[in-house]
């Protein structure tokens, strides 16, 4: 702890002779005095959550949901047709209308069916705009230094999973509400509001943004070539410990996905297949 | 409940984790979205009597023995273990479900609350804890396909003694000479088409007619088309008994079976038997058949008053036979009015699952409170059905909320209206 304080101390001293716009090379300062003790072994963890954890839970998102899916569909077919009627003209595209579009919900619960739209959309472009934090990708100009959406992306995924938390304590959806759908949610939402807090937040500092776009680039760059670099020489400031967090929940949601209902985004077609598929003779 | 029984009863639940099943207990979101699908809940506002409080039922069994959480954390899915609770709570989910599948028609994954009770009666048979009624019927269907030969002398007596019933709705036989010259005519050889009813003439003696003044060649079933092995969730029975009609039409080489008005066994035949040497029909796609050929012709004089149609779930959404009793009606009246909700949204009736041959009639008249609003909100005199189950219960609806309607079987209400040569019509 001493030496953590020193090394506040030693950023601050830094930082008093500094014109403005050095703020960033003082915490860089900061984090470059070496830890002992405490902050050395919470420097350890961190690290472990932002460089082999990432590899680890991904892999074993990967190959669980893989096992998984195979297991399911390789299981014996049911013994005889489970469609409804009147039969589709097209099945599979009825299935992936069905999948995609919700026309279930949009007939039967509008306000539900917007923010379930919401939600996966948001849910696909905040893949797609973390994959674009990739040198390689480029959705949003390299130079810009916003995600892509700029925080509304994180608004549309954090609001609408309000919107399914609040829903959970209405009347009878209370009551066919289990334990672990509370929890999901709640890790989605956390996970959410970090991912918000550290977007909001870059841009709340008095210098403006602290990490950027470019920096997270950085990042994800080490962690394609696998140089197991430390993400803290890169990611700067008290901002660090956030994103560490919202690292660890994203972990968090890539183990516990293939086990939980989120294996419906897998699962949506071929059960819809199911549904529309005739395939005795009428 | 001893140990041996719970592995059992595991045992036996892994036997029904086929595909479909798997993702029907895996893909709930519990979205809530068939919260008022069902007609019991609907009727009944409970969560135990929806899609999603049933289906929880099985899934939380499920967590229990097929799942991680159901070891270190059964809290997080509220697991149940089997014990004679679980087997309460299971037997109320199965037979409070008709298998009418209404919800899936609002599930946005589609799933089918049908076959995961048909997990739930499973597992009350390992239990012995099914309804015997049904499993002593299931019974002796199979057991008189075993001794057809003994039977098939007092069955020929006793269609003989309702040879003028049928006479008196259409006044000739199919074919004036020959195997088919008798009103209902019984292993007739060469017959193009199998006709199987119900133990009852009311399920015969009309479709008689129709098939005689169409001058098919057909020939009439030993057999009961009713299936209880289906209605008690016996694969086995269920497949044995719809086995026995299935060798009778081989054995007469029909090219065609048309079954009577009953949804189960339409839909066991039709969907579950597997591919046969020959095409199984409802009875009122028969009739439609016979209109567009023009083999029949209907007066609609004799239906004055407003006539709705109830489409049993079997026959309509769970069997794909939906248009062709609307256009048999349109044929036989100008007074034909939709329900609302209709076809593949229609409420079901309240009575399907076994819950009519099992009597229950105090939980039907209550479950299916929303079927009798339904029918008293079409203002019309008659309603009319295409399955034998259906009109056992709209008769009890009608009494029990004295809705003043008339139950009518579609097929009834055609043989009534058959136009006989040299009659006067309006078309």
């Amino acid at each position: 702890m001493a030496a953590a304080a020193e090394a506040v101390s030693a950023a601050t001293q830094a930082v008093a002779p500094a014109a403005a716009g050095t703020t960033t090379d003082a915490v860089t300062a900061a984090s470059q005095v070496a830890h002992t003790g405490l902050a050395l072994a919470f420097d350890k963890l961190e690290y472990s959550v932002m460089v082999p954890l990432v590899y680890l839970s991904l892999a074993f998102l990967l190959v669980a949901l893989v096992v998984r899916i195979v297991k399911i569909l390789n299981s014996p077919p049911p013994p005889y047709q489970l469609a409804l009627y009147p039969a589709r003209k097209r099945p599979w595209m009825a299935a992936l209308g069905e999948s995609l579009g919700m026309p279930q919900i949009l007939k039967r619960s509008p306000a539900l069916w917007v923010a379930l739209l919401v939600f996966h959309l948001g849910f696909l472009l905040l893949i797609l705009g973390h994959l674009d934090i990739l040198g390689s990708i480029n959705l949003v100009p390299p130079a810009s230094r916003d995600m892509l959406g700029a925080g509304g992306v994180g608004l549309m995924v954090t609001l609408s999973a309000f919107y399914f938390m609040g829903r959970r304590f209405k009347g009878s959806y209370r009551q066919i509400s289990i334990p672990s759908d509370y929890l999901l949610l709640l890790l989605l939402l956390f996970t959410f509001l970090l991912g918000d807090l550290i977007s909001w937040g870059n841009s709340w500092t008095a210098s403006g943004f602290v990490m950027t776009k470019q920096d997270f680039a950085k990042y994800f760059d080490g962690l394609a070539a696998f140089t197991f670099a430390d993400p803290r020489a890169i990611l700067h400031g008290s901002h660090y410990h956030m994103v560490v967090l919202h690292v660890v929940l994203a972990e968090l949601i890539f183990l516990v996905l293939p086990f939980s209902k989120i294996m419906h985004a897998f699962l949506a077609l071929p059960i819809n297949a199911v549904r529309r598929r005739v395939w005795t003779h009428s | 409940m001893d140990t041996q029984l719970s592995r059992d009863l595991k045992r036996l639940f892994e036997t029904r984790l086929n595909s479909a099943m798997k993702m029907y207990l895996e893909t709930c979101t519990r979205c809530g979205n068939c919260l008022d699908s069902c007609h019991v809940g609907a009727s009944i506002p409970e969560i135990k009597y929806t899609a999603v409080g049933r289906a929880e039922v099985i899934r939380k069994v499920f967590r229990r023995y097929f799942k991680m959480q159901g070891s270190f954390a059964p809290w997080l899915g509220e697991v149940l273990e089997f014990d004679d609770g679980t087997l309460e709570r299971i037997y109320e989910a199965a037979y409070s479900c008709t298998g009418c599948r209404r919800c899936m028609v609002h599930c946005p994954f589609g799933i089918d609350t049908q076959q995961l009770m048909s997990i739930a009666k499973a597992l009350l048979i390992g239990a012995d804890k099914e309804p015997k009624l049904l499993s002593m019927l299931s019974d002796m269907s199979i057991a008189k396909g075993e001794g057809i030969e003994e039977t098939k002398a007092s069955y020929a007596e006793a269609i003989t003694n309702l040879e003028a019933d049928v006479l008196a709705l259409w006044p000739t036989a199919a074919e004036a000479e020959g195997a088919f010259s008798r009103p209902m005519p019984l292993e007739a050889k060469g017959a193009d088409l199998l006709y199987v009813g119900l133990a009852g003439a009311h399920s015969i003696v009309p479709a008689a007619a129709i098939m005689n003044a169409a001058k098919e060649r057909w020939s009439l079933s030993f057999f009961e088309a009713v299936n209880f092995g289906a209605f008690v969730g016996d694969s086995r029975k269920m497949k044995a008994i719809a086995q026995r009609i299935i060798d009778e039409a081989i054995g007469l080489g029909v090219k065609e079976v048309a079954i009577v008005e009953c949804g189960t066994a339409f839909r066991v035949m039709r969907h579950f038997m597997g591919k046969q040497p020959f095409k199984v029909i409802a009875f009122v796609e028969l009739i439609d058949r016979y209109l567009s050929q023009g083999r029949i012709t209907l007066d609609k004089s004799k239906i004055t008053e407003k006539v709705t149609y109830h489409d049993p779930c079997q026959i309509a959404r769970n069997g794909g036979v939906i248009e062709e009793p609307r256009r048999v009606l349109r044929a036989l009246t100008e007074y034909f009015v939709e329900l609302r909700p209709t076809k593949e949204e229609n409420w079901c009736c309240g009575g399907g699952g076994g819950l009519v041959a099992m009597g229950e009639m105090e939980f039907r008249m209550k479950s299916s409170k929303v079927k009798a609003e339904q029918m008293r909100a079409s203002k019309a005199a008659i309603i009319t059905t295409a399955c034998e189950n259906c009109h056992s219960q709209l008769s009890d609806l009608n009494e029990h909320y004295a809705l003043g309607m008339k139950v009518e079987f579609l097929s009834h209400l055609v043989a009534k209206a058959l136009v006989r040569p040299g009659q006067s019509y309006r078309l």
